[in-house]
């Protein structure tokens, strides 16, 4: 059982603020996710909850007891690292068991963790072996396997796959998201890669410059982004953005102009005034060919990328501008050409102009 | 094609790039076609040897021709310099040297100086090297963490291997001789009498061995703190959330991973001590008596400087003395060659 709570937590390196007021929850078996661009102070914050840094201020509680000042060893928790920091002169086993070793554990229950931990990742084979003779996939899992025998109260990765080649990062997330389904222990994992983050995570926790932005579902995050920063953020491609002006809200409706067109919502737009400019998102993936008989937005193809199972088209509208959007299968458009596209107005995301989302 | 051909021929850009350029092209084509001859005729590999033929010309001016001469002395016996004024006596010089009732007892050999020289180098390398290891790991283990002003310490520990061996010597004669700056210093605090620490056998072993680590402690601690910032971070914080304790971290972690560099440290410190001559002769002129007179000093004075001059002799103990730096090595290259091996494993 762990439960992990951040209370008002910032760090400070000299006078350069790192994290700022982080306040989170974290339930007990849940899979978190910290994500956000490089720089925002993810990997700053897993490492004040794995106690390798004190924050300057603020509480990080784990199962309600204050661990600021408890050392990292004594947390209960076990970290693997972006680079793995396997010790590279010992031994797959030797790795396996130098924590256990720490702690005076009996030789025999040494032992039966590894050979658990051995059968469950599939590294049995070459625990006689050491880290430099290992592939990037079987080093990450002697990393995770390190900290799977200690039995911890919580996981901490921090970006573990970012080494990997695409196709066993792909590989290596489906078997961290079954690790999880089977230990059911707390997981916090960093990464800077919003898909990883998507496939993940239960929650996700999308930070800026030191701030919590958003914390929510996967899908949360999709379909309502707090802010602009997460709409952009989460998504690929990324979301469209355009200039529009509310033009009507109503107790049900609203309406906004973009794009030289005056598009009516089925929601009431609360917070939005007449008149008020505001910014549209619109995902790519929303956004389709207009049929003959359908209105839509007149744009000129700039580029098309024929991916075989979708195509995506950059197109820029007579307003001047930019529109990607991700169309299913396989379309025969070619660069300059005129189309129309278009897209539900309930898929409209507006923001005002400091970025805030507007119901 | 012909202002093509123009183009690729013109001179750099400014007067004084042109001008440059019209000895190494004089020179280029005045070059160019033997070398393509001799490239035909040899091949690449004949090639690279004709580079490397400077550097092995050096080579052999400078080492291997005297290493030669010097071993022709070492078969050669009288005190005249010249080697045409010398005879030849084979292998006596070396059965003289080597000729001893008892290896552990210098007074039952013929050279009882050679073997008396050789103790006291086997003792100096030993408790010496032992010695400075320690001091060079410690230095910069500490060196390496995050105290205050660490750049100005690490130039301050480096300092002294800038010293010539000489000025090493003279300045530690000038603080331990009988009327030097640590008699002083002792007697002004404490009242203590001025002690000879030059002249007392034991406190002149100890001074030597203390002042040779003194004055290359910078250079060896530099190797191993070269090393330990090698080692990555994330191991020390992996140690730590492994909940490893400090002692186990040093011997378990940083100790095997900077192996290699204490091996380095290890021959190279014995290679130099095995050598230890300027800063000893300087320091106690080999004594008291012959306490601290070292091989080097023994070759030294034979073949140079005592009454007795020999040079047979001398070159003869230089010659073994080389054939032991040559065992360590061979060793240092077999231990590194293994270490390497492991870390492939």
């Amino acid at each position: 059982m762990s439960r992990i709570t951040l209370e008002k937590v910032c760090k400070s390196f000299g006078a350069y603020g790192v994290l700022h007021d982080i306040d989170l929850d974290i339930e007990d078996g849940e899979f978190v996710v910290f994500v956000g661009p490089s720089g925002c102070g993810k990997s700053t914050l897993l490492r004040q909850i794995a106690g390798l840094d004190r924050p300057t201020s603020g509480d990080i509680r784990i199962d309600g007891k204050l661990v600021n000042s408890v050392p990292a060893a004594d947390r209960g928790l076990a970290m693997v690292f972006q680079s793995y920091a396997l010790y590279p002169h010992m031994s797959v086993r030797q790795n396996l068991a130098f924590g256990l070793e720490n702690a005076r554990m009996p030789r025999a229950e040494i032992d039966k963790r590894i050979a658990e931990a051995a059968r469950m990742l599939e590294i049995g084979d070459y625990l006689g072996r050491r880290p430099g003779q290992l592939s990037g996939g079987q080093r990450q899992r002697v990393a995770i396997g390190r900290a799977i025998v200690r039995n911890p109260t919580a996981f901490l990765l921090d970006e573990p796959l970012s080494n990997l080649d695409a196709e066993l990062r792909i590989s290596m997330r489906a078997e961290l998201s079954a690790l999880h389904d089977r230990l059911k222990t707390t997981m916090i994992y960093v990464t800077h890669d919003q898909i990883e983050a998507m496939t993940l995570a239960s929650r996700i926790v999308v930070l800026r410059k030191g701030r919590v932005e958003q914390v929510g579902t996967p899908l949360d995050l999709y379909n309502r982004p707090a802010n602009r920063f997460v709409a952009g953020f989460i998504g690929a491609p990324s979301m469209n953005f355009v200039k529009g002006t509310v033009v009507e809200v109503g107790e049900v409706a609203a309406s906004v102009s973009l794009m030289g067109t005056t598009v009516a919502l089925p929601r009431p737009a609360a917070g939005a005034v007449a008149g008020q400019a505001v910014s549209i998102g619109l995902r790519p993936q929303h956004i389709s060919l207009a049929g003959d008989s359908e209105a839509g937005v007149p744009v000129e193809v700039a580029l098309v990328e024929a991916l075989g199972s979708e195509t995506v088209i950059h197109s820029r509208t007579a307003t001047g501008e930019r529109l990607q959007a991700v169309l299913a299968g396989q379309h025969a458009l070619r660069t300059g050409e005129s189309v129309r596209l278009s897209f539900a107005p309930d898929d409209l995301h507006l923001f005002d102009e400091a970025g805030l989302r507007l119901a | 094609m012909s202002n093509r051909h123009q183009g690729k021929d013109a001179l750099p850009a400014g007067w004084l790039g042109g001008l440059m350029m019209v000895p190494v092209k004089a020179a280029m084509q005045v070059i160019d076609m033997p070398l393509r001859a001799w490239q035909r005729l040899t091949g690449l590999t004949g090639m690279a040897s004709f580079f490397l033929l400077p550097n092995m010309a050096v080579f052999g001016i400078f080492v291997l021709v005297p290493f030669v001469i010097n071993f022709v002395y070492s078969m050669t016996g009288g005190s005249e310099i010249f080697l045409d004024q010398r005879f030849y006596v084979g292998a006596a010089q070396y059965r003289d040297l080597l000729d001893c009732r008892s290896y552990v007892d210098p007074s039952t050999c013929v050279e009882d100086g050679f073997w008396i020289a050789t103790r006291n180098t086997a003792l100096f390398v030993v408790v010496q090297v032992a010695l400075m290891i320690l001091t060079a790991l410690i230095t910069a283990l500490v060196l390496n963490r995050e105290i205050a002003g660490r750049s100005f310490w690490r130039a301050v520990f480096f300092f002294p291997v800038l010293l010539s061996p000489v000025v090493v010597g003279l300045i530690w004669r000038w603080i331990l001789q009988r009327q030097g700056l640590l008699n002083l210093v002792l007697y002004d605090l404490f009242g203590f009498e001025p002690y000879s620490w030059l002249t007392d056998r034991n406190a002149a072993f100890v001074a030597a061995v203390g002042v040779t680590i003194w004055a290359r402690v910078g250079f060896f601690a530099l190797i191993l703190l070269a090393g330990l910032q090698a080692i990555p971070k994330d191991l020390y914080e992996a140690a730590e959330m492994d909940g490893t304790r400090r002692t186990r971290v040093f011997f378990r972690i940083t100790l095997p991973l900077l192996m290699p560099n204490l091996i380095v440290v290890l021959v190279l410190g014995l290679i130099r001590s095995v050598q230890v001559f300027d800063e000893a002769y300087v320091l106690t002129g080999g004594g008291p008596g012959t306490s601290t007179m070292y091989l080097t000093q023994y070759i030294y004075e034979k073949g140079f400087a005592s009454d007795l001059r020999d040079p047979g002799l001398a070159a003869a103990a230089s010659i073994l003395m080389g054939a032991v730096l040559v065992v360590l090595t061979l060793a240092q290259m077999a231990a590194s060659r293994r270490k390497e091996k492991q870390g492939e494993r």
